[in-house]
């Protein structure tokens, strides 16, 4: 008993404190060895396609960026792992901003412009970029970009508003009523979302082709839709799942018919849910690129991944800087998205999945 | 306000039979609870009336007009269910004000009714609350609310009160009574809790898996539980109840002798704990427990019987744990009921052995 009294609480607390510290350092080591490789490219997508100039081959500009954003990712995990209250955080956060931009002005800034986008204003920049380095034949003929850009919005948007409303109504079904084969539909549309798309290309070829619909854009939305429903469906039923029937009973003695009880009372529960499979879906058709690879064939169908594919397969080798800024202005509206819905996205685990 | 009436109306889910064969009559304007353990098809009875349900067979009548087939919506039936079920997205106002949205009142005359029935349950102040920022007590007052602003036939309550804390429940329990007082509007409780029955309802319906075991007043079921179920379920603390032989005019229990009245064969004999007292005479036991109620002390009590509950009055104290006692009642307090049927003797009674 008396060896049992003489406990040393010092020494234990200094060994925890020893403990989650070393802890700490480990978690910010890993934080940092995996942001960078996330981080870097994105940055020097950025980077790149405002500072190359047509014809020269000059890396000095990347380095000294990297220079400026190394130092900048490890200060940003340095200042959360010491940083005592949030008022630190934020502070700390806005100095290392603040430092990390004077010296990208400094040592970048003299190399930026805006040439590279000369695609935006400029339908046959291919000619143009090429005359610069006395190269004139074999260009191709490039769409507008805003036609392109046209394309992938009308895709991405029909495909996204006939998904919502047919994954909505038909995972409502699946939420409340009782049919034969319910269980078995449930297991398929798993199932189904765990085909390999590339697979079903043929076929799919050979459909478009006897309905009439390859090489238009709605046969390309068509399919995308096939293959987005499951899972939105699957999606949207764990978040009916999670409604109470009690609203809708409720709602249904207060004098709502039944449709009006699931516009008015059962809808507004699932929105979060609507907007997650919203937003994944419309990227899905932003960033589509296999299937209208495959379907669309002229180029006033082109959409902005085809766009993006042949400029990369025309201009790369004497201009990657205009790569690059069709690749930063094809990333720029997912990007928004993101941002705009990125409240909403965190919430979709408590709406919860279950079969 | 409606009269109500049951007419072997049947529930069944799939192969399920929840509802054999129910006939009831509810007056118009009365307050009745149907009281049962979970599970014995209160809720589905009361979703039946509301039109949530279909039932399976036998008729619904509203005042006398069959209305199985009614629309929920148009049946004008102000319901309260037990998790409340307000819309979480609207504001307690638009939550209230609901049920008038479909009516096509104006708005000015809708706004008005919301706030007489917020005064009414005293929630005029959380109008432009969510149910979220709401108390369970509030939300329950708000539930009240948006089932009385549209003026219901038929008032119907789904275990109101299990999801608020006991002194919540007690208020409660006054202020509903004294709603339906006020309104007159026929209404129909559902509770598992005796307690609430017995206190808020004119008229008790006993259900037990899908039957109606008993109906009657409070007071009724109290004193002449038709069954050994409704005298189990009737009292807190619950019924003491000793199995025994009649014959010749004395019920043995092993070995004790109760001098009984017109029964015979084998029958259960039920004895309430508030009617027992400790006394010189009467069957002999030993104290195993004392457990304190307030006022009221409750001993368990070990017999040659099995144990048996007492009530006594805090004053009458001074017995301790271990401490040999006699327990005696009165003749007219004691049940007696067939055990294989598991009816009341109406009649029988025992004594107290001496
Ligand atoms: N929608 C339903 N489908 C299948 N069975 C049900 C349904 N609703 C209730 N039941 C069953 O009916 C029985 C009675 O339920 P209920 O009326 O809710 O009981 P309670 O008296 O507790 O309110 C229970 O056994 C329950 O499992
Ligand atoms: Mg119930």
């Amino acid at each position: 008993m008396a060896a049992r009294a003489m406990v040393d609480w010092d020494a234990l607390a200094a060994r925890a404190r020893v403990a989650r510290r070393t802890k700490a350092v480990v978690l910010y080591a890993f934080l940092i060895a995996v942001s960078l490789p996330i981080i870097l490219p994105y940055f020097w997508l950025v980077t790149i396609a405002f500072s190359a100039k047509t014809g020269v081959a000059d890396t000095a500009v990347l380095w000294r960026s990297m220079a400026v954003v190394i130092p900048a990712v490890v200060a940003f995990w340095l200042v959360a792992a010491l940083a005592q209250s949030r008022r630190q955080l934020w502070i700390g956060f806005a100095a290392v901003a603040a430092i990390a931009i004077v010296a990208f002005a400094l040592l970048v800034g003299p190399d930026l412009h805006l040439g590279n986008f000369i695609f935006l204003w400029e339908p046959d920049f291919a000619s143009v970029v090429r005359s610069r380095i006395g190269e004139v034949k074999g260009a191709v003929q490039f769409p507008n970009v805003w036609h392109a850009f046209g394309n992938s919005i009308l895709i991405a948007g029909a495909q996204t508003a006939i998904v919502v409303t047919v994954a909505s109504l038909a995972a409502y079904y699946l939420s409340r009523f009782q049919f034969p084969g319910r269980s078995s539909m449930l297991r398929s549309l798993l199932v189904l979302h765990a085909f390999p798309v590339l697979t079903l290309i043929v076929p799919m070829f050979l459909m478009l082709y006897w309905i009439g619909l390859l090489d238009t854009l709605s046969g390309v939305i068509i399919v995308l839709v096939a293959f987005e429903l499951p899972f939105a469906i699957f999606i949207m039923k764990g978040f009916f799942d999670a409604v109470p029937w009690d609203i809708e009973m409720s709602a249904l003695t207060d004098g709502a018919s039944r449709r009006q009880a699931f516009v008015s009372v059962v809808l507004p529960q699932v929105r979060n849910g609507i907007l997650a499979i919203a937003v994944f879906t419309f990227i899905r058709g932003w960033e589509e690129y296999i299937f209208v690879f495959t379907f669309l064939i002229r180029n006033s169908n082109w959409t902005m991944s085809l766009y993006m594919y042949w400029v990369r397969d025309d201009v790369m080798g004497v201009d990657y800087g205009v790569v690059s800024a069709v690749g930063v202005f094809y990333l720029v509206p997912s990007l928004i998205l993101y941002m705009a819905a990125q409240r909403y996205l965190m919430q979709m685990s408590i709406g919860g999945v279950k079969g | 306000m409606a009269k109500i009436e049951f007419r072997n109306v049947v529930k069944r889910f799939g192969a399920v039979e929840v509802i054999p064969d129910m006939n009831l009559v509810i007056e118009d304007g009365e307050f009745v609870a149907l009281l049962g353990p979970s599970g014995c098809g209160k809720s589905t009875s009361l979703f039946m009336l509301a039109g949530i349900y279909l039932p399976s067979g036998g008729e619904l009548l509203f005042d006398g007009h069959v209305v199985n087939e009614v629309e929920a919506r148009d049946r004008n039936v102000g319901i309260v269910f037990q998790s409340y079920a307000l819309y979480p997205h609207m504001s307690v106002r638009d939550n209230i004000l609901f049920p008038l949205r479909f009516k096509k009142t104006p708005r000015d005359e809708a706004l008005a009714r919301v706030k007489a029935a917020a005064e009414l349950v005293r929630v005029a102040e959380l109008l432009d609350r969510r149910p979220s920022e709401l108390s369970g007590g509030q939300q329950q007052r708000v539930a009240l609310a948006r089932a009385l602003v549209k003026e219901p036939k038929l008032l119907l309550l789904d275990e109101p009160l299990s999801n608020l804390d006991a002194s919540l429940r007690l208020s409660m329990r006054t202020e509903i009574k004294s709603l339906h007082a006020q309104l007159g509007v026929t209404t129909v409780l559902v509770t598992h809790d005796q307690i609430e029955a017995t206190t808020m309802a004119d008229r008790i319906i006993c259900m037990r898996a899908g039957q109606i075991e008993q109906v009657g007043t409070p007071d009724d079921l109290y004193l002449k539980p038709s069954s050994l179920f409704v005298a189990g379920f009737i009292g807190s603390p619950p019924i003491n109840l000793i199995a025994g032989e009649a014959e010749g005019g004395t019920v043995t229990v092993n070995g004790v002798r109760f001098p009984v009245e017109g029964a015979s064969g084998a029958v259960t004999v039920g004895l309430r704990p508030e009617h027992l007292r400790f006394g010189n005479t009467g069957f002999a036991g030993r104290i195993a427990q004392i457990e304190p109620m307030g006022r009221e002390i409750l001993y368990v009590v070990e017999t040659g019987m099995g144990v048996v509950r007492v009530l006594e009055q805090g004053s009458s104290a001074g017995h301790s744990t271990g401490e040999e006692v006699r327990i005696g009642f009165q003749p007219e307090n004691s049940l007696v009921f067939e055990t294989a049927r598991q009816k009341l003797i109406a009649g029988a009674h025992v004594q107290a052995p001496i």
